[in-house]
């Protein structure tokens, strides 16, 4: 598969992401923004982009979110909240620059408006632990 | 049947496309709370794993997707329910070869939607708490 205009595949660490991959990248004002590709391994019975796919690549990409904010730190997924707006289907480009909303010592509030042709079919929101900051 | 020896004996595998068979297989199990609490499992393998030796919180989210779909589906005898949001806290991380359980509660159900609240746990232990509400589809008096 190649990468949509622009983007490069992103290197991607965490076997599952792999699987469920590829992710692509590219860089807008010194910032990641992230698009999948939509695949018949990610839709439902009825063609419709599956809601633990997107939630995957939520999670895959206000992840890479927080490591780009502290340096690769290790820090893990406290909760995430998902609504979804629009179906996507096989064939769609699903585009999100994660933003960060506010940042702790400990914590990072990170969000993210998921967009095919610039509609917003997902948003996420989600808290980050940085792991051993109190 | 279930294929994988550490699953309960009456797992029942639910035909599966997609994403679905993808991550899966995703089994059902029988209700429980006279009918109340919809469950369903599954079999921590590697491709569910993220680099740091834990379940992905996306495989995690997805099975708790799956589950709380299938139970929207179950109690509204409607064919087809979409996701329009849902909350998942993560409480402890699942290990490989953890075998997952989801229970569903239905909250309430209205003529076009669903309110569910949901766990996963490896035996006592929670992994993953969340709330979620379904719309019910492809209803007549729909616009």
């Amino acid at each position: 598969m190649s990468a949509p205009p622009g983007y490069r595949e992103t290197k991607l660490v965490d076997p599952f992401e792999i699987f469920m991959g590829p992710v692509y990248e590219k860089i807008e004002n010194g910032e990641r923004r992230f698009a999948l590709v939509v695949d018949e391994r990610h839709v439902n019975g009825r063609g419709i982009l599956h809601g633990g796919m997107l939630m995957t690549f939520a999670d895959c990409t206000l992840g890479a979110k927080a490591w780009d904010l502290t340096n690769n730190a290790a820090c893990v997924t406290l909760n995430m909240q998902s609504q979804f707006l629009k179906p996507a289907r096989a064939g769609d480009l699903v585009e999100v620059k994660p933003e960060l909303v506010r940042r702790t010592r400990a914590l990072l509030f990170l969000r993210g408006d998921f967009t095919v042709a610039g509609e917003t079919i997902f948003t996420a929101s989600s808290v980050w632990k940085l792991l051993g900051r109190d | 049947m279930s294929a994988h020896p550490a699953l309960p004996a009456d797992a029942v595998e639910a035909p599966a496309s997609g994403f679905n068979r993808q991550v899966g297989p995703i089994y059902n199990l029988p209700d429980a709370d006279e009918g109340r609490v919809k469950r369903f499992v599954f079999a921590v393998a590697e491709k569910h794993m993220n680099s740091a030796g834990s379940v992905h919180g996306g495989m995690l989210m997805g099975f708790m997707d799956v589950a709380m779909s299938r139970s929207a589906r179950a109690v509204s005898g409607a064919p087809r329910c979409s996701t329009v949001s849902l909350s998942c806290d993560f409480a402890g991380p699942g290990r490989l070869g953890d075998v997952i359980e989801a229970h569903v509660r239905v909250v309430r159900t209205t003529r076009t939607m669903v309110f569910l609240m949901g766990e996963l746990r490896v035996g006592e232990r929670v992994l993953l708490t969340a709330n979620g509400l379904w719309k019910i589809a492809g209803m007549k008096t729909e616009a």
